[in-house]
């Protein structure tokens, strides 16, 4: 009967909400929302709510686990580190640092992510250590680091309600931000101007005064047009321009002929484009929010430098209200690169290739550290296929799902020497690891997480771990140890966050005692700004002038023709997360998997002779998988699209793995897909089953 | 009329009740003047519990066993809530185990709260007769006062030394509490929205309208402390046996009422935001209960992140009401 | 006014499933088979009525409603038409014969059988919805309570059609009209092609009577289109009658899936409430905004 609330921040995505975990005994009984959270305020979606379920202990690992040609056995903790310890050891000294690396999770805590860069750096003498941010926001990273000196979300979530227009592009926030999402809706019902520019008729297309429908890969062609219409009719912030940027005449001279062809390219017809480049330029704030409809493309990182070049010239940053704001998918994406899981940054994005820097680490470590620059997470499973990577270190992550191309990641890890993956449940990666580890989840742990707005937040233990699972950064430092370096011998999660804090000047003034002073603080928060940072940029940039940069428009890689007609794009659902490793052990979010999963226009459907919720095939020049069909007049004919959470048929086995040249950010939001009717009655195959059907893939 | 007391500290009664009683205390401060963002009812009708096991030969039920507790300072809106649903689980063995054990000392709210309007819907603000077994008010010049609402109420502050409280005191109750009513900001856009409703006069656009702005997060059926729907699973249990869970549900939940065959008499969120607040606010269940399935505590426009909560809803829809009715 | 807290306890309700054995089972159809039970205690099932249900537990899998093609006799033995659908009904279909599964009922309202009696009685079903008929079929026939007694069986397609062994056998007592949507000639047989419908206007002249009660159980718009048109044909809404699907947690009121809204906003739970309603009382219920 007698509960214990204890106080910490959810699991989920960017957003960062303030979640009350409700424990009786060793027993999580309920969630509830903060009232006096900064940036939810009592409230919570579908994933918060249920996050009880995620970590209930059914199916958690709770052994280490070792590999054997007969399945996995469990063993103790000091033979699966000795057994860690003894393959590392055996690749490092035949192969080179090189050959192992880390990749971390967006998921973990910045103590964790801290933990595990260091381990590469200090211990294995590697750059190679990386994070999931490389398949949604590196080219926000790489663009905005170019054009502003900084790649996070220049504002706060409560400045949603300071501004006059918000124009969210290719980012469906009331299904993957819900909260951020929420705010949108309130603040345009309170009478904000609300533009969407996304292919999908999203719920917030539904609500908006402006649905700009474009087309698949054709950003660039409108931000262009709409630079073009702002620059011709002199509505750009001249003073601003003056004082704070470089660059303009080679961007004006660039976008001269952005109308030639627009229309075709993107669908939206020129008054339209012009209505929305008065709008955004004529209100006296507007705040931008992007999404994976923007990185997720080959001219990823271009696409992210367009968006900049609008802001910047309508003078719509370094304000309340303002902005250009990513809007970024995990919990802790924007700590995970903060804590320099990222292979040319330490914490802090301090260059590795610049050697003062190098120095400051080293001696802070006392070791030497490597100077090669690391292996990216798509870098590292190309050199596991060629064989010159044999080694990795993963946890809290399900590339095997969540990856592009899922048949090459699956043959990548399966040719590794050593593969150690620390898991809360038996993924699809686990399955395929040599030494499985029992990690804790946020509820059974202390730490912090970093939000979209860069509020660093106090997450703290309400349970203790399951069986002998144990914290990221405490079984990294056990690796530390087995391998002869004390370097992790932390006393507690807050001593890990004193270290990185003394090293990252961005988070130099926080504490954890500052931290749940101010319910989170927002970097940079050093000695100039001890309260934090809600809007960056107010008088400067990190590198002085941002820079206007001209980009051109990128065709999609894969346009759909006579033998793949379809245009598919993925698209996350409100209810699941990733790759659904918690959301879908509760039974409410599990249920609410719609019957279909391809999401299709009914004119479309009706040409192939497709009725609502039969089953279809999908086939890609890389793979093919069966599913439902929902007819949807939310997607234009012509587009298809799936959610990519479900292992049953997982969109990634279409996917197009055709990178960004920046980032290798491959372009997850369009390829061509073929899509053929099943004979009525038949259940669709899942991925297992046609595998099986096929003889496998060697796994 | 209730007897009624002085009391001086309300530490002294609660720890002369945690004699016989566990204490559940729901606010951090008794005095707070909202309710808690979370409501009691979790406490009777469990957010998860198992119902029965199976161990291969037979189904044997697993019912709670809670001590005997006493759910201490409980605002009227909760109470009156908990009246509602103790009709609803009237024959539901496990409320009724959880139920039977508690005792309830409500508290007389004395100013209105950011999103309440209890006093719109006849759940409060004071605590009425028949809701509580003990309740505490405090009174303007300090200290406070305690009405005895039930036998077990009286019997439970036995032993208890208290002065008599005279009719002055009461007289000085009702009128603070009448004080707080008039204090509530203007309700005119809930009475025209039930009117709208009952009148089914909302067309089937402002529901589609409102349904688009449903994230499905089950925030107000979780908070509502008038919700009872729930789902059920099996599960293993821990010594291979099989136990039947049941756990809060939400018809807001698009396959709520999807079934096995696909089919879903519901699967238009339009058409499930009506029904929830067809449910909240129909006359057909003043019929069964007595009042509406809204006690006015508001937790609903407090938590949806689709800006959907009950004044939101009844401000849309309040001009739909006829004339007539208003 | 609230009313009084916590007056005179209630009895309770029991949530709890009663054993019963898995006897055998016989394939009746595409995916579908006639299951027979057999209750550990006899008398744990009190006299069901045509058209009532039982919730049926497979344990690990969860719980579903299904209607009694035959009630329980002395003995406990009882019958039930599953079509594998779900997830409850996929494990009952890996269950062998001596398997434990847990019963619960009979709930809700069955078919009006006192009302029937001496009428001309037209009984329309379609797919699955044929389950809920079988025992009043059987009992009607059985006991000539009637004064007229047809049926009219519609189907998709020939391999979904169920209960062929009992349409048969009613065939040789009553007029009994089969319906395919599609079928190839050879497929057809005996049956015309068309929905119940769309076939209304063939079938009521061959049966030389106008129904004055009317009993429908199929597809929720089967049944809403064909009361429709009775109605416009001159019939009276209060003489027909059908039964309603919904998902079931609990059956006794309490869980709130299958909740109905009626035409005058009074609120249903179709376990207690229902199955069976009477057309008047659902006409014109708010179907989905987008049908």
């Amino acid at each position: 009967m007698v509960s214990r609330t204890t106080t910490t921040i959810c699991p989920f995505c960017g957003v960062g909400c303030g979640l009350n975990l409700r424990t009786e005994g060793d027993r999580l009984i309920a969630v509830e929302p903060q009232l006096d959270h900064p940036v939810s305020r009592g409230q919570l979606c579908s994933k918060g709510w249920s996050s009880a379920y995620g970590i209930d202990l059914r199916e958690r690992i709770l052994h280490p686990l070792i590999r054997t040609p007969g399945g996995f056995r469990q063993a103790s903790w000091d033979e699966a580190l000795a057994t860690i310890g003894d393959g590392l050891q055996q690749i490092l000294d035949e192969a080179g640092p090189m050959a192992v690396g880390i990749i971390s999770s967006a998921r973990a805590t910045n103590e964790d992510n801290y933990a595990a860069q260091k381990l590469a750096r200090a211990v294995l003498k590697t750059n190679n250590v990386d994070h999931c941010a490389r398949i949604c926001h590196s080219p926000t990273v790489a663009g905005l680091k170019q054009t502003l000196g900084s790649g996070a979300m220049t504002n706060s979530a409560a400045d949603i309600f300071e501004t006059e227009l918000i124009l969210v592009f290719g980012a469906d926030p009331t299904e993957n931000h819900a909260i951020l999402g929420g705010h949108i809706i309130r603040a345009h019902l309170a009478g904000t101007r609300l533009i969407v520019v996304d292919p999908r008729r999203t719920r917030l297309a539904k609500l908006a005064d402006m649905h700009l429908q474009l087309k698949p890969g054709s950003n660039i062609a409108l931000i262009n047009a709409l630079l073009k219409t702002i620059l011709d009719n002199h509505w750009q912030d001249s003073e601003f321009i003056e004082a704070r940027c470089e660059g303009l005449a080679p961007l004006a001279a660039a976008v001269a002929d952005a109308y030639e062809g627009v229309e075709s390219a993107t669908g939206i017809d020129l008054e339209t484009i012009r209505e929305t480049a008065r709008a955004y330029s004529k209100a006296s704030r507007a705040m931008m929010f992007y999404g994976m409809g923007i990185t997720q493309y080959v001219s990823g990182t271009n696409n992210v430098i367009a968006l900049s070049n609008l802001a910047l010239v309508c003078g719509q940053i370094g304000r309340p209200g303002t902005g250009i704001n990513p809007l970024r998918g995990q919990n802790n994406v924007q700590g995970a690169c903060d804590m320099g899981c990222l292979p040319n940054v330490y914490p802090g994005y301090q260059p590795v290739a610049d050697p003062a820097v190098r120095e400051k680490f080293s001696r802070a470590w006392k070791t030497a550290l490597p100077e090669q620059p690391g292996l990216t997470s798509l870098g590292m499973s190309k050199a596991a296929l060629d064989g010159i990577f044999r080694a990795l270190i993963l946890f809290g992550e399900d590339p095997v799902i969540t990856d592009p191309d899922q048949n090459q990641e699956r043959l990548a890890l399966s040719r590794l020497d050593l593969l150690v993956v620390a898991e809360l449940t038996m993924t699809d990666t686990a399955r395929m690891a040599d030494v499985v580890l029992p990690a804790a989840s946020f509820a059974e742990k202390s730490g912090t997480f970093t939000n979209c707005e860069r509020r660093v937040q106090h997450v703290r233990q309400a349970l203790p771990p399951p069986g002998e699972a144990r914290g990221d950064w405490q079984w990294l430092a056990a690796i530390a140890r087995q391998l002869g370096s004390d370097q992790l011998d932390w006393a507690d999660s807050e001593a890990v966050f004193r270290e990185m804090a003394a090293l990252t000047p961005s988070y130099s003034a926080m504490s954890y005692p500052r931290l749940d002073e101010h319910s989170g603080l927002q970097w940079p928060c050093s000695a100039e700004t001890p309260e934090g940072t809600p809007v960056l940029h107010r008088n400067s940039f990190p590198i002085g002038r941002a820079r206007l940069i001209p980009v051109h428009a990128t065709a999609i890689d894969e346009p759909a023709d006579a033998e793949y007609p379809l245009l598919l794009t993925t698209n996350r659902l409100h209810f699941h997360y990733g790759c659904g490793s918690m959301t879908r052990k509760s039974p409410l979010l599990e249920r609410e998997i719609p019957p279909g999963l391809l999401f299709i226009n009914p004119a479309d459907a009706r040409g192939l002779g497709i009725a609502h919720r039969a089953p279809v095939g999908v086939r890609s020049r890389r793979g093919y998988l069966e599913t439902c069909a929902m007819l949807s007049e939310d997607l234009p004919p012509g587009l298809v699209s799936m959610p990519y959470h479900f292992r049953e048929a997982p969109s990634n086995q279409l996917t197009n793995n055709a990178q960004d040249p920046v980032t290798k950010m491959p372009e997850l939001k369009a390829c061509a897909v073929a899509v053929e009717p099943l004979p009525p009655g038949q259940v669709p195959r899942t991925m297992d089953q046609l595998n099986a059907e096929r003889g496998g893939i060697g796994i | 009329m209730m007897p009624c007391y002085h009391l001086d500290s309300v530490a002294r009664l609660r720890s002369h009740l945690g004699r016989a009683y566990q204490i559940v205390q729901p606010l951090e401060d008794v005095g707070e003047s909202a309710p808690p963002l979370v409501s009691p009812k979790g406490y009777f009708f469990a957010e998860q519990e198992n119902l029965f096991v199976f161990d291969g030969e037979c189904f044997r039920e697993t019912l709670p066993q809670p001590p005997p507790f006493v759910l201490f300072g409980v605002q009227s809106c909760d109470l009156t809530a908990i009246v509602y649903q103790d009709q609803f689980f009237a024959r539901d063995p496990y409320y009724q185990a959880r139920r039977q054990q508690a005792l309830l000392v409500g508290i007389d709210c004395v100013t209105p709260c950011e999103h309440g309007f209890c006093a719109s819907v006849d759940a409060g603000p004071g605590v009425k007769a028949g809701c509580a077994d003990l309740i505490l008010h405090a009174r303007a010049e300090g200290g406070w006062l305690l009405l005895v609402g039930s036998d077990k109420g009286g019997e439970a502050i036995h032993g208890l030394e208290l002065a008599q409280a005279d009719a002055a005191e009461l007289r000085a109750r009702d009128g603070r509490i009448d004080d707080c009513i008039a204090a509530f900001p203007d309700d005119s856009h809930l009475h025209r929205g039930i009117a709208a409703i009952n009148r089914d006069r909302v067309p089937d656009q402002q529901w589609q309208q409102l349904g688009i702005q449903c994230l499905g997060c089950s925030g107000c059926t979780t908070l509502c402390p008038t919700c009872s729907c729930y789902g059920s699973r099996d599960l293993p249990g821990e010594q291979g046996d099989i136990r039947r869970q049941r756990f809060w549900d939400s018809c807001l939940y698009e396959s709520f009422q999807r079934e096995a065959s696909q089919h879903n008499p519901s699967g238009e969120a339009g058409e499930r935001v009506r029904r929830f607040w067809t449910h909240k606010f129909g006359d057909d269940f003043v019929k069964t209960f007595g009042r509406y399935g809204c006690v006015g505590c508001g937790r609903c426009e407090q938590t949806c992140p689709g800006v959907i909560g009950v004044h939101s809803v009844m401000r849309r829809i309040a001009d739909y009401a006829p004339d007539d009715d208003v | 006014m609230p009313r009084t807290m916590m007056s005179e306890p209630a009895e309770l309700l029991s949530l709890t499933p009663t054993v019963a054995e898995l006897l055998d089972f016989v394939d009746d159809g595409e995916a579908t088979r006639r299951y027979r039970f057999r209750l550990r205690d006899p008398n744990a099932m009190a006299g069901p009525e045509p058209g009532q249900f039982f919730m049926l537990s497979v344990p690990g899998a969860g719980e579903a409603p299904f209607t009694y093609t035959t009630v329980p006799d002395r003995e406990g033995i009882f019958c039930g038409l599953v079509r594998r659908v779900g997830a409850v009904t996929s494990a009952l279909f890996d269950c062998r014969a001596g398997d434990l599964v847990g019963v619960r009922g009979p709930f809700g309202r069955g078919w009006p059988v006192t009302q029937l009696a001496g009428q001309r009685v037209l009984i329309v079903a379609g797919g699955c919805g044929l389950a809920p008929l079988v025992c009043l079929l059987d009992q009607l026939i059985a006991q000539r309570q009637y004064r007229e007694l047809a049926l009219v069986y519609g189907a998709r397609q020939r391999s979904l059609q169920m209960l062929d062994e009992s349409r048969r056998r009613w065939a040789q007592q009553i007029p009994l009209f089969d319906t395919l949507d599609m079928a190839t000639e050879a497929e057809l047989g005996g049956a015309l092609l068309g929905t119940p419908l769309e076939l209304m206007d063939k079938i009521l002249p061959r049966l030389g009577w106008l129904p004055d009660r009317v009993l429908l159980c199929g597809p929720e718009l089967m049944m809403n289109t064909l009361a429709c048109f009775f109605v416009e044909q001159g019939h009276s809404p209060q003489s027909i009658w059908l039964s309603i699907e919904r998902r079931m947690h609990c059956a006794v009121g309490l869980c709130g899936h299958c909740y109905l809204t009626q035409h005058d906003l009074s609120h249903h739970y179709v376990c207690r409430d229902g199955p069976t309603y009477r057309w008047d009382t659902l006409q014109p219920v708010h179907v989905a905004l987008s049908e």
